[in-house]
């Protein structure tokens, strides 16, 4: 067990280092001189001396490779640089967002565990009957709505119509309804497909026949029983998609005005704000890894096979 | 069955493990996040239940409900900002601030004098005005700032705060006496007043200054609003300031919220959540035309300080011979782009200076296909010219502007390759001078139009460099230096008049439409109106 977990964090730090190179190569790449960006934010034209003395300032004069370990230094002592746009430290600013960002994440994971599992195991149960066949219709338009999309329609229909709900903004609980319905659609689906096929290939096995044969309930049988051995795969899955949520949430996040991460990602776009996108990437990437490594781990404890190398437990 | 059981355990600490993580990220916030909430949901709730009892008894308006607006960015933008927010929440005052034609008027200044040489002014200023936090407005405090000023530039979302461009050539200034201060110029300064007009002299309490220059919290100006709190990224609550020295605000308390997607805000307009939109880009022109004829809302427009324009590549063949350049503008519908592309918001022009300042020269918008095609003829003879067109990929109307444009020039001889691109790159192709035909936009930083003249016609003009325009006048050249020399207001407004004539003939750029600024309200609000600079927030109020 130690030992798989310290082989899993050593394998981890290349994926570490490639992200860091990738947040930094990304700030290279990027059109339009630094030093120039810095000084001409909100429409300012700084002169060529100014832009000279700007460059040395910044380090920007020294060989790539030395930027990059001087960079690594610094985010290593927790300096991930400062702001063009709005001259706040990109760290500081990350983490005042961070929590919203989670927070909407978490929203909806729990809607995908929950409604994503339950949609499974009753199309599982129901199966080829009518319950099974509204789930995965669901699931197809699910799957198929763009979340931008949907995002607009439900604001359309809850909001501008109905007035049930905000359209956006921080707040209590119903400023977070749409957001993360909207955001754990997708995922919710997939769960609930799996759960569905998961559930079907343990209901063709021997100990669920010879279940069934018992005379044991439909629903019990797939709580207690198939479930348990099912669910392995949608653990994995929900990782991979809480990943993607932190990351997907960019989109959702403007549109519905939250002030996460994923919307300092976007301005950071459009105001051409390197360091804080350099920032986002880091943060994004390094969550995304130490996601992995959590859902390796739950899935190591829940399913002995996936242990590493077939040796004894 | 020991090892279910054991696989039962883990399954159900994984859902604890998951749920826990749920609850957690949700905990952390909820506790600030709530109290933010409980206010938010009150406010609006109580603003909410406010306008929908006003749709049923019409009296029951309560004239201090708060009034919830919206804009797509941080209008305060906070500490590090060098204004700390924008001039549209009434927050901070200059001394000299603008009418409705962009003339200077007085602010914080209540008079000034210029000295007959034009290198001194004499700023006089107005007494019995308190700032926020009480302490008194003088001489002392606008030499404060200053110094603040002389610290360097202070960069911010709206404007460069920046001593050199506010006051070229200032010298010194001082201290006359407890209400009067004096600017001294090594140049004569004839027009610094403009240069001055609102962002160029706001004025803050030297208490929120920390020693660097930036603010050390809330800023503390003398406007008819105070902030009371600024949620970055959400919202900025603005209060009336009670001990105001003009006319106080209409309203008690205005929230500003920061809902960036322009859907989502139009959305919340219709749903009565927000009273209005403000700052620029408040409303897409498409969604505006919606609310048109719905009675419950109402649009504002006014003047906007942006120009569109294609700039043509004077380097080359064969936009480097003034006759093709006669011949585009010539060429094109410019009233079908702007009705067709723009519904209409959008205003036709050949000159180059924005129809904002009171320098502007109206010119006659002159349409001839035919004349085009002679002129085109005459320099390309029975050639086709094929030129590459670049235009900003994010702004999706500039696609089917470009096309229709197209269309045109292909009716004298001039095929284009359009190109859509990202701003920066475009720019960074531009001053290599690899384009044809390109379309930008440019704002007017202050009604002092000398800086356009300067940038886009002076041979050494620094866009008509960096967008490869080419563009020479020995004429120019002359009016631009005699301007700047001339002490007499007549003399000046002369040059300008022939540079803007000029600017319609040989088309160092050819201008397409001036922009209108367009807000949209719901009518449940009363003065709501677009004034040059956002609108006059002190005058909205709930309609009785």
């Amino acid at each position: 067990m130690k030992q798989y977990l310290i082989q899993k964090l050593i394998s981890l730090l290349p994926v570490l280092f490639g992200i860091s190179l990738l947040a930094f190569v990304l700030g290279i790449l990027t059109p339009g001189n630094p030093a120039e960006l810095v000084l001409s934010q909100g429409g300012y034209e700084p002169t060529p001396e100014q832009i000279a003395e700007m460059e040395e300032q910044m380090g920007l004069d020294a060989p790539y490779p030395v930027q990059y370990l001087r960079w690594v230094g610094r985010v290593l002592s927790g300096d991930l640089g400062t702001s063009y746009s709005s001259r706040n430290p990109v760290g500081e600013e990350l983490m005042r967002r961070l929590p919203v960002t989670l927070k909407l994440a978490a929203c909806s994971i729990l809607l995908t565990v929950v409604f994503g599992i339950a949609l499974g195991c009753t199309a599982a149960a129901w199966q080829g009957r009518l319950p099974d066949r509204v789930i995965q219709a669901l699931i197809n338009v699910q799957l198929s709505f763009p979340a931008f999309w949907l995002a607009l329609l439900m604001i359309l229909f809850f909001a501008e119509t109905l007035g049930w709900l905000p359209t956006s903004g921080t707040g209590g609980p119903r400023y977070m309804v749409m957001p993360s319905l909207v955001l754990s659609s997708a995922s919710m689906a997939t769960a609930a497909r799996l759960t569905r096929s998961a559930l079907l290939e343990e209901f063709g096995k021997q100990y669920c026949t010879a279940a069934m044969a018992r005379g044991i309930g439909r629903w019990r049988l797939v709580v207690r029983n198939a479930l348990p051995n099912a669910v392995v795969p949608v653990i994995a899955m929900l990782g991979n998609s809480l990943g993607g949520m932190l990351g997907g949430s960019i989109i959702i996040e403007s549109i519905f005005a939250l002030p996460g991460i994923g919307s300092y990602a976007l301005a950071a776009v459009t105001n051409r704000d390197y360091p804080a996108l350099q920032g986002y990437v880091l943060l994004t990437g390094f969550i995304y890894v130490l996601i992995t490594l959590l859902v390796d781990t739950l899935s190591m404890l829940l399913n002995p096979k996936v242990r590493l190398g077939g040796k004894k437990i | 069955m020991k090892n279910a059981k054991k696989r039962i355990l883990a399954l159900l600490l994984a859902l604890a493990c998951v749920l826990g993580m749920a609850a957690c990220g949700g905990q952390n916030t909820d506790t600030e996040a709530e109290n933010a909430a409980e206010e938010t949901t009150e406010a609006t709730d109580s603003a909410a239940e406010e306008s929908d009892g006003a749709e049923e008894t019409a009296e029951a308006v309560d004239p201090d409900a708060e009034i919830v607006l919206a804009g797509y960015r941080n209008l305060a933008p906070g500490e590090k900002d060098g204004y700390y927010c924008s001039k549209i929440l009434y927050v901070w005052e200059p001394l000299v601030t603008q009418d409705e034609n962009a003339a200077p008027v007085p602010c914080l200044a209540e008079s000034w004098e210029m000295s007959e040489n034009g290198t001194q002014w004499t700023f006089y200023l107005r007494q019995g005005v308190k700032f926020h936090d009480g302490s008194d407005f003088n001489a002392d405090a606008v030499i404060a700032n200053f110094d603040r000023m002389k610290m360097g530039v202070k960069s911010s979302s709206f404007y460069p705060l920046d001593i050199d461009s506010h006051y070229p050539n200032l010298e010194s200034y001082e201290k006359v006496d407890d209400y009067t201060i004096r600017l001294t110029f090594s140049q004569p300064a004839p027009t610094q007043l403009y240069n001055m007009v609102n962002f160029g002299s706001a004025i803050y309490s030297p208490n929120c200054f920390d020693e660097n220059g930036d603010f050390n919290g809330i800023c503390i100006g003398t406007g008819p609003f105070k902030i009371t709190e600024n949620k970055l990224d959400e919202y900025v609550l603005l209060e009336r300031f009670d001990d105001y020295w003009g006319e106080a605000a209409k309203a008690k308390t205005i929230r500003v919220r920061v809902i960036p997607d322009a859907d989502t805000r139009f959305s919340a307009l219709k749903s009565g959540e927000i009273m209005g939109v403000i700052d620029l880009n408040a409303i897409p022109t498409s969604l505006a035309v919606e609310l048109e004829g719905d009675d419950n809302f109402a649009l504002t427009t006014t003047k906007s300080t942006m120009i569109r324009f294609l700039c043509l590549n004077g380097t080359q063949f064969p936009f480097n011979d003034v006759r093709m350049r006669q011949a585009v503008s010539l060429a094109l519908q410019r009233s079908v782009i702007t009705e067709d592309l723009y519904d209409g918001f959008g205003t036709p022009t050949t000159n180059i200076l924005n129809y904002s300042t009171p320098f502007y020269k109206e010119f006659p918008v002159e349409e001839d296909m035919e004349k085009a095609k002679e002129l085109a003829a005459e320099v390309l003879g029975d050639e086709r010219v094929t030129v590459t067109y670049l235009y900003n990929g994010s702004e999706a109307a500039q696609k089917g502007e470009a096309e229709l444009i197209a269309s045109w020039l292909s009716e004298i001889g001039i095929d284009c390759e359009l190109m859509p691109m990202e701003m920066t790159n475009m720019k960074e192709q531009m001053k290599t001078g690899d384009y044809g035909i390109a379309r930008m936009q440019q704002g007017l930083s202050n009604s002092e139009p000398s800086t356009i003249f300067r940038r886009f016609m002076l041979t050494s003009g620094d866009q008509n460099q960096n967008y490869s325009l080419g563009y020479h006048s020995d004429e120019v050249d002359a009016l631009m230096a005699e301007a700047e020399s001339a002490l007499d207001m007549d003399v000046r407004t002369e040059c300008y008049n022939r540079i803007q004539e000029i600017s319609t003939q040989e088309f160092p750029v050819v201008p397409l439409f001036n922009d209108v600024t367009l807000m949209a309200y719901n009518t449940k609000l009363t003065g709501y109106d677009a004034k040059l600079y956002g609108i006059e927030l002190p005058l909205v109020a709930w309609a009785e």
